[in-house]
């Protein structure tokens, strides 16, 4: 499917990535077709693809003349790194904000709850990304500017590819805290929209859940109200809001392109504006085909989850 | 029982927007959306400098004078946000109205039709919904070249599928609900009563999604203009003259006050949808009649 889309889409590659003076050149065009096997009909190339993505590979990037795959290895990482920490931060946020909002329903504090959550999904992430920037780098300078380390840090030996953990792993604390530091600016505005996400959907989940009867029974024993909104409300409101954390992966991706343009973040959301803008079909397709294992891969995690938090579901 | 009593609890929930405006978030997020649908029309008439005049010198703190500052090429910061308006709200709204009449009418045909169109359209939209939208409509605009115009598109085309979604599923609801078999009874054809019960049953839920999906076209919009693939230059859009305020960091006006009119209106229309949705939903119709 994705390889059909970017070829059905008009422009010409060789004009892109050739610029203007190589392209009115025919040799050169037809140099560069031979070399991607552009000159050949779409079926054989597709055929051609998806031989070769049966051996793991990916095509050759039309950029950076590497193997989409070799492209990939080096900026998934930097991208992990940052959606997850966006993520837990989101999540934590969000599933708090939920369940105070529910409990408080249609009071001032709910309602405060909702316009927040509310401007968190409505503040564009590049606008958000550069005044965060603007305040807490160039006013307050509390956080460093771009990149993931500081010029002058090496980054620490390659093993998850994630810095903080290999940092910690190396027992580089000075490393870990730099990465941390460099860090958390991004994931925070990349969690912004995710949160305000959460929000919604853990409050209307908790408030389903409020209205049976053994929430009133727990209360009415006298359990502690952090063990009914825990052990009862919590467990029975998950899997909705699971379904909504798999599904927001797509958002982190759509984050990730704008947040890590600005913050200089070596990672794929970057790598995707490149190879978009320059029309570099491998690179475009081995983006999309990555994007899209990953968020089978997750929502087929959340299907287990939601086995292990309501076993009424294991035995389907 | 007539068939009227039998109608689905949907066609009542007309009666509950008032319910809606009795929240204050709701009449807030009016009054914004509002405001800045008066200010698109009026842009010329109260805009007070020209919003591609160079006139003023560059880089002016907000003033009296500039109310927001000057830019980087002494245009007034405060006209070129009130014209952005201009453009921003309605192609939104434009973008909505397509992709819904696209994503409507598929998504009414496979529930309608069911079967290999059913099928075909809801595999397309699965695969639109899998590829992050930005991916998707980057690759478009890429293709087809920089330009507004194209970034209506490509956001059209990354935004059909949950129209369908929604419309396919309430059509299929409502073609299997009891009034619908009774219009079917009494001897009314199917597409009868297509156009009698089931569009007034959708267009609730179809305001509401209207509502939120034009604070989403407006975020992609001026995100695409922001990386540089929807307005150029001297465009007074809000994403370019945001990443025009990137460029010149210490003017932080530049960029600050178009952002925050993205922020006002995104959020105005969201307030409005969440609220809205609230009246709508059936379960809080039955609870409140419960109550």
């Amino acid at each position: 499917m994705a390889f059909v889309l970017t070829h059905l889409v008009p422009g010409d590659p060789a004009v892109a990535n050739l610029g203007d003076r190589a392209s009115s050149d025919p040799v050169a065009v037809r140099l560069y077709r031979e070399h991607f096997g552009l000159d050949k009909p779409l079926p054989v190339q597709y055929v051609v693809y998806l031989g070769n993505l049966l051996h793991g590979d990916l095509g050759e990037s039309e950029q950076s003349r590497r193997a989409v795959s070799t492209d990939l290895a080096e900026y998934i990482p930097a991208t992990a790194e940052l959606a997850i920490t966006s993520m837990v931060l989101a999540s934590l946020l969000g599933l708090t904000l939920g369940v105070i909002a529910a409990l408080n329903r249609n009071k001032a504090t709910d309602q405060i709850i909702r316009v927040v959550s509310l401007a968190g999904m409505s503040t564009p992430q590049f606008w958000l990304a550069l005044v965060a920037l603007y305040v807490f780098f160039y006013k307050l300078s509390w956080a460093p500017g771009s990149g993931r380390l500081d010029a002058v840090v090496l980054p620490p030996p390659h093993l998850t590819g994630l810095f903080t953990i290999d940092s910690l792993a190396a027992g580089q604390y000075d490393v870990f805290v730099n990465s941390l530091q460099h860090l958390i600016l991004p994931a925070c505005v990349l969690a912004a929209f995710n949160m305000g996400l959460f929000t919604r959907f853990t409050r209307s989940a908790v408030l389903e859940v409020l209205e049976n009867d053994y929430v009133r029974t727990a209360r009415a024993k006298g359990l502690p109200e952090l063990t009914v909104v825990f052990r009862h409300i919590l467990r029975a409101a998950s899997p909705p809001i699971l379904t909504v954390v798999g599904l927001a992966f797509g958002n982190v991706m759509t984050g990730t392109v704008l947040v890590e343009n600005i913050f200089s973040w070596p990672g794929i959301g970057q790598y995707s504006y490149r190879s978009a803008t320059a029309l570099d079909l491998p690179a475009i397709v081995g983006v999309m085909l990555f994007v899209a294992i990953v968020y089978i891969l997750i929502n087929m995690f959340v299907d287990i989850l939601y086995g292990v938090l309501d076993p009424r579901i294991r035995v389907a | 029982m007539s068939v009227a009593a039998l109608r689905h609890p949907l066609a009542s929930s007309w009666r509950r927007i008032p319910g809606a405006w009795r929240q204050p978030v709701a009449i807030v997020g009016l009054v914004i959306a509002a405001f800045w649908v008066v200010i698109a029309a009026l842009a010329p008439l109260v805009a007070p400098h020209d919003p591609l005049a160079q006139g003023a010198a560059l880089y002016q703190a907000p003033s009296a004078a500039h109310l927001m500052g000057t830019d980087e090429l002494g245009r007034d910061v405060f006209s070129r946000v009130l014209w952005g308006a201009r453009i921003s709200i309605p192609l939104a709204m434009l973008l909505v109205a397509l992709a819904f009449t696209i994503g409507g009418t598929l998504g009414g045909l496979a529930g309608y039709l069911g079967g290999w169109v059913d099928e075909l359209v809801m595999r397309s939209a699965d695969f639109v919904f899998a590829v992050p939208t930005i991916l998707l409509a980057m690759a478009v605009v890429a293709a087809l070249g920089p330009g507004l115009f194209h970034a209506v598109l490509a956001v059209v085309l990354v935004s059909w599928p949950g129209h369908a979604r929604v419309v396919r599923g309430l059509v299929r609801t409502t073609m299997q609900s009891e009034y619908v078999a009774v219009g079917r009874l009494l001897g009314s054809p199917t597409h009868r009563a297509l156009v009698v019960d089931v569009l007034p049953n959708v267009a609730g839920p179809v305001i509401v999604l209207a509502a939120l999906e034009i604070g989403n076209a407006i975020l992609l919009l001026s995100a695409l203009s922001f990386l540089g693939l929807g307005a150029r230059p001297p465009t007074a859009e809000w994403g370019s003259m945001v990443s025009t305020g990137a460029e010149h960091f210490e003017a932080w006006w530049i960029g600050v006050f178009p952002g925050i009119a993205i922020v006002s209106v995104v959020l105005a229309f969201n307030l409005l949808g969440d609220s809205l949705r609230d009246a709508f939903d059936p379960k809080a119709i039955i609870k409140a009649r419960g109550a």
